[in-house]
């Protein structure tokens, strides 16, 4: 690996830390889901790939901090899971989360389509 | 096919062992939970990989999870206020570990020597009478207690035969309360 893929990697990680509340908040709305059926989930997608050492303890978090609840149900002959959902306070946080991801998203955006030499109309300072 | 599922469940079972007992500083309730649901995890990622046909590796489900250790430290995290460990922490507890296992042995042969001594002196008493005993000297400024080749001139010995049970009800003592610090000892080992 040469150090730019090194960097690159990096700011990938830190990336993914940061955002990976918000991604498992989002997984999780209006739909209950049990770890292994997260974990599909985020695996599937590219930049929410997470390992299982870091689900099951950030779960934990999460229902501590009464983000999420859970509920171990049997459907049929499979054994019990261990299902989770967004209470209210997890579906605020969600609501509130989302408006910050939109406004990182739009800012940076903006920067990225508009490159000089021409200087920026800055607003609302 | 047996054998291998029966390595398999070994694997599973070493692994949650081990991460119970990392888990120890939460409620028993807690860290049930948390062995249950990762239990349920193995077993159904081990179903679906069988159904699909594919070979079971228990050793590469359990990679996801990583060392119990670092797992339960997750899990424990918000119990342990403040900073986490140092790095030389794990030096530290392995150091004292020693130390631990040291003073065990040393307790260990202080105790049931000084034990075996005293049973020693009573039984001593039966056959050298006049050579075991307590005698008080310099005016009782001083005494002399067990086995000497020469009781001291002119001085009378104090417990006379009672040094037979006073002794081995010592030795007993002795030993119960070796055994009793050993026991405790051994659960810090």
């Amino acid at each position: 690996m040469n150090p730019n893929e090194a960097l690159m990697e990096k700011w990938e990680v830190q990336l993914r830390k940061g955002t990976l509340e918000l991604a498992i908040l989002a997984a999780l709305q209006q739909r209950t889901l049990y770890g292994l059926e997260l974990l599909k989930l985020l695996q599937s997608l590219p930049s929410t790939t997470i390992t299982e050492g870091t689900l099951y303890p950030l779960m934990d978090r999460l229902k501590r901090d009464e983000l999420v609840d859970a509920q171990w149900l049997q459907q049929g002959d499979s054994r019990p899971r261990k299902y989770y959902r967004l209470t209210a306070l997890g579906a605020q946080k969600l609501t509130d989360l989302t408006r910050l991801w939109r406004q990182s998203v739009a800012d940076i955006e903006f920067l990225l389509a508009n490159p000089g030499p021409q200087p920026l109309q800055i607003t609302g300072v | 096919m047996q054998q291998a599922e029966l390595t398999n469940n070994d694997f599973i079972h070493r692994y949650l062992n081990d991460l119970r007992r990392y888990l120890a500083r939460l409620a028993p309730h807690e860290s049930q939970e948390v062995i249950r649901e990762i239990e349920s995890h193995l077993f159904d990622v081990i179903e679906q990989q069988e159904a699909a046909g594919n070979s079971v590796d228990v050793a590469v489900i359990l990679r996801g999870f990583g060392e119990p250790r670092q797992l339960a430290a997750q899990y424990i995290a918000h119990i342990e206020e403040g900073a986490p460990p140092p790095r030389g922490f794990k030096a530290i507890q392995n150091m004292k570990k020693s130390v631990t296992a040291t003073m065990y042995f040393a307790m260990a042969v202080f105790g049931f020597s000084t034990a075996l001594c005293l049973l020693f002196v009573a039984g001593a008493k039966f056959l050298l009478p006049e050579s075991v005993g307590v005698w008080s000297t310099a005016h009782g400024n001083s005494i002399v207690v067990g086995f000497v080749s020469v009781p001291p001139m002119a001085t009378p010995e104090v417990m006379g035969w009672w040094i037979v049970p006073a002794a081995a009800m010592l030795a007993m003592a002795v030993a119960l309360l070796t055994r009793k610090v050993l026991g405790v000892l051994k659960q810090h080992m």
